[in-house]
């Protein structure tokens, strides 16, 4: 007995040797890439928080507190006002959203105070946003909305496109392979190149190649990229200024961006059709469901997890992108395709304000985040994981 | 299956579907091509432009009568493209080097090994894929310049290490890659234990070798990142010592403004390389892309 136990702690010793080594392992594999990406990735926003806090320019000055965020904000209680009206407006939907889902007697009545409280929340939000303009940054301020059209305008669009695109090629289709290659070839291939080419497409000269297609409707040439004006005031509605919507320069970029970003989409989405079982579309047919029911109840649903995957990668893409803006951007377009990361960079590279720049990023970022988290909070209920 | 349908529907309805599967199908068709054409204009505009004479290019013909073979080799020295076009390939090459060394490791150790803190590692890295630039551009280029910490060298603005080291890793490529090592079986990892391999040959030895999609998939993100970058080698190249060929691009546009002739030439050469990689990795690119897959 005594000489058969012997062995035993020797034994755990060695595979107790073997975890510790596999452990050591592990952390060694990682290291490279641990140490580049915290030194680049990770430190940096700690250092940019650091440096928001500073009258920093060029070189480092006196320290000055909170003074880089109130010149965006006027005040900290702008901000908390327009925070609250924001949580409102999430509460409301959600209390509204709710209501759908449930079966009680109590449905009516959370539908109305739903959309009370987004109503309340709403109004909160835009008096916030009202006193900031009054007294915080009107640039950053008209970055955002400018980002925010430039989202709105493509996001949605690419989607949408690129799952109409995918659905198609996911069907019987000949020379499926030659039409996926090419739509993606806007997506791989340098902005900065692409973008000289909508240059020359969209140009304000009369013989412009877009200048020519309007042309033919019997519309006058316009600017395009040179255009301020917002594109409703071009089609006769009386608006003025950033309020009035999109420019029709910053309408160009937005095509651009369109154009660049649908390929990667439709590769995406048709990996992601390639994934929902074929059973279910035959059972589906079996029981006489049109094309179109199977697309608007079968496909729709099951491709809910790329479609919530596509729309975040594409709001947090449109928040980061500037090569393009950046390239397609005229002086007379003024600051109607100023978007806020090329506000930053121009704060930064141009002005040499490092800590009114850092600060202004580090907004940038905590939009992202919050945008990130209210998308993953509304759209994440409503996905469908198979 | 077939033949029970055929004899429940009548013939006519049956040839009337038959047409209207067809017309179907044509509209299908007609989708796809005008979506190809409206993809691949700016290609054969810029292609088109590239060979015209600079009178050609302002009355907007849509072929050139003779092609100017000249306008390349006019804008190749013009712009000092050759110079440009170096920098870029070396820097493409050195970036990718590290960028595979680091990510097969960081992927192979996420998806295959246990190891203390692991998935909070993981979530962090991933985190790192939603911080825009604006914020990260900013300490970097003041690291870069010395200013942070010491580097070897003083200062890395206009040297090589500015332009690859920083991109050397991301969390993109160590996803893609764990997601595709993590569905190997741990059958295979069994066997090759016994027969005495460690970890780092096993990956080397077998992983690697039947992990060629994903691989290709992080190569080619990797090659486009690199070979596109703007913003970043904008701010760390005052000089042309490493100014790569984006950025001569842009400098090039700004001076050579009206010759649209030039221009699109100098369009053309930056995107060769791209095309060249983007055909010779497609077909394992789209299979990476379907086996790492994006599910959930």
């Amino acid at each position: 007995m005594t000489e058969n136990t012997a062995p035993y702690p020797s034994h755990r010793k060695t595979l107790k040797l073997i975890k510790l080594q596999e452990q050591l392992t592990g952390y060694l594999f990682i290291l490279p890439a641990l140490i580049i990406i915290l030194i680049f990735g990770i430190f940096p926003i700690g250092y940019s928080i650091y440096m928001s806090l500073f009258n920093w320019q060029v070189t480092k000055g006196p320290f000055i507190g909170d003074k880089n965020y109130l010149l965006i904000f006027g005040s900290w209680w702008n901000l908390l006002v327009l925070v609250a009206g924001l949580g409102l407006m999430l509460l409301g939907s959600m209390v509204w959203g709710k209501a759908f889902q449930t079966l009680s007697h109590g449905r009516r009545l959370a539908h109305i105070a739903g959309a009370l409280v987004l109503i309340l929340g709403g109004a909160i939000f835009v008096t916030g946003w009202g006193m900031m303009f009054r007294t915080g940054n009107k640039d950053f301020l008209n970055s955002l909305i400018v980002t925010v059209y430039y989202a709105l305008g493509t996001v949605p669009a690419e989607i949408i496109l690129g799952l109409v695109l995918a659905y198609i090629l996911y069907q019987d289709i000949v020379g499926k392979e030659v039409f996926r290659m090419i739509y993606f070839l806007p997506y791989i291939t340098p902005s900065i190149s692409t973008a000289v080419v909508f240059q020359i497409i969209f140009s304000s000269r009369e013989t412009s190649l877009a200048n020519r297609l309007i042309g033919l409707f019997g519309i006058d040439p316009l600017k395009w990229r040179f255009e301020p004006k917002p594109v409703l005031k071009l089609l006769g509605f009386k608006v003025n200024g950033l309020a009035g919507g999109p420019s029709l320069a910053l309408l160009t970029i937005i095509i651009f961006g369109i154009w660049s970003f649908v390929g990667y989409n439709t590769v995406i989405f048709l990996s992601g059709l390639g994934n929902i079982p074929k059973e279910i579309y035959e059972a589906a047919e079996i029981d006489g469901g049109s094309k179109w029911d199977r697309f608007w109840y079968i496909t729709i649903p099951m491709i809910s997890p790329v479609t919530f995957y596509l729309t975040l990668i594409g709001f947090i893409g449109t928040f980061k992108a500037f090569n393009h803006i950046y390239v397609m951007r005229t002086p007379s377009a003024q600051n109607s395709v100023i978007t806020t990361s090329l506000l930053v960079f121009d704060r930064f590279y141009k002005a040499n304000q490092y800590g009114v720049a850092t600060a202004q990023a580090i907004v940038l970022f905590a939009i992202i985040l919050g945008l990130t988290l209210a998308q993953n909070k509304i759209m994440g209920e409503r996905v469908f994981y198979g | 299956m077939d033949n029970s349908a055929a004899i429940s529907i009548p013939e006519k309805a049956k040839t009337e579907n038959h047409v209207g599967r067809v017309l179907g199908k044509a509209a299908l068709y007609l989708i796809l091509l005008v979506g190809a054409v409206i993809f691949i204009f700016p290609f054969f505009w810029m292609i088109s432009n590239s060979l015209m004479t600079l009178g050609e290019t302002i009355t907007r013909q849509l072929l050139p009568k003779v092609p100017q073979w000249i306008n390349y080799k006019e804008a190749w020295d013009q712009a000092n493209f050759s110079k440009y076009f170096l920098n870029s390939v070396l820097v493409t090459l050195g970036t990718l080097t590290g960028l595979l060394f680091t990510s097969i490791l960081a992927g192979y150790a996420f998806g295959r090994i246990d190891f203390k803190g692991k998935n909070l590692l993981f979530g962090i890295f991933l985190a790192t894929m939603m911080i825009p630039e604006s914020v990260t551009l900013i300490p970097n280029y003041l690291l870069i310049r010395g200013n942070i910490i010491p580097l070897p060298g003083g200062t890395w603005i206009n040297t090589y290490w500015a332009l690859t080291v920083p991109f050397m890793a991301n969390a993109f490529s160590i996803f893609l890659l764990r997601q595709f090592f993590a569905q190997i079986p741990d059958e295979l990892w069994d066997a090759a234990r016994i027969d005495g391999c460690d970890h780092l040959r096993f990956l080397v030895q077998i992983v690697m070798p039947i992990s060629k999609a994903p691989i290709m998939t992080v190569l080619l993100f990797g090659f486009t990142a690199s070979w596109n970058a703007f913003q970043w080698p904008l701010l760390v190249t005052t000089r042309d010592t490493w100014r790569p060929l984006m950025v001569g691009l842009y400098g090039f546009v700004q001076e050579a403004g009206p010759y649209t002739h030039w221009l699109m030439a100098g369009a053309v050469i930056t995107i060769i390389p791209i095309l060249i990689v983007y055909f010779l990795t497609q077909k394992q690119f789209t299979q990476g892309i379907a086996t790492t897959g994006l599910k959930g």
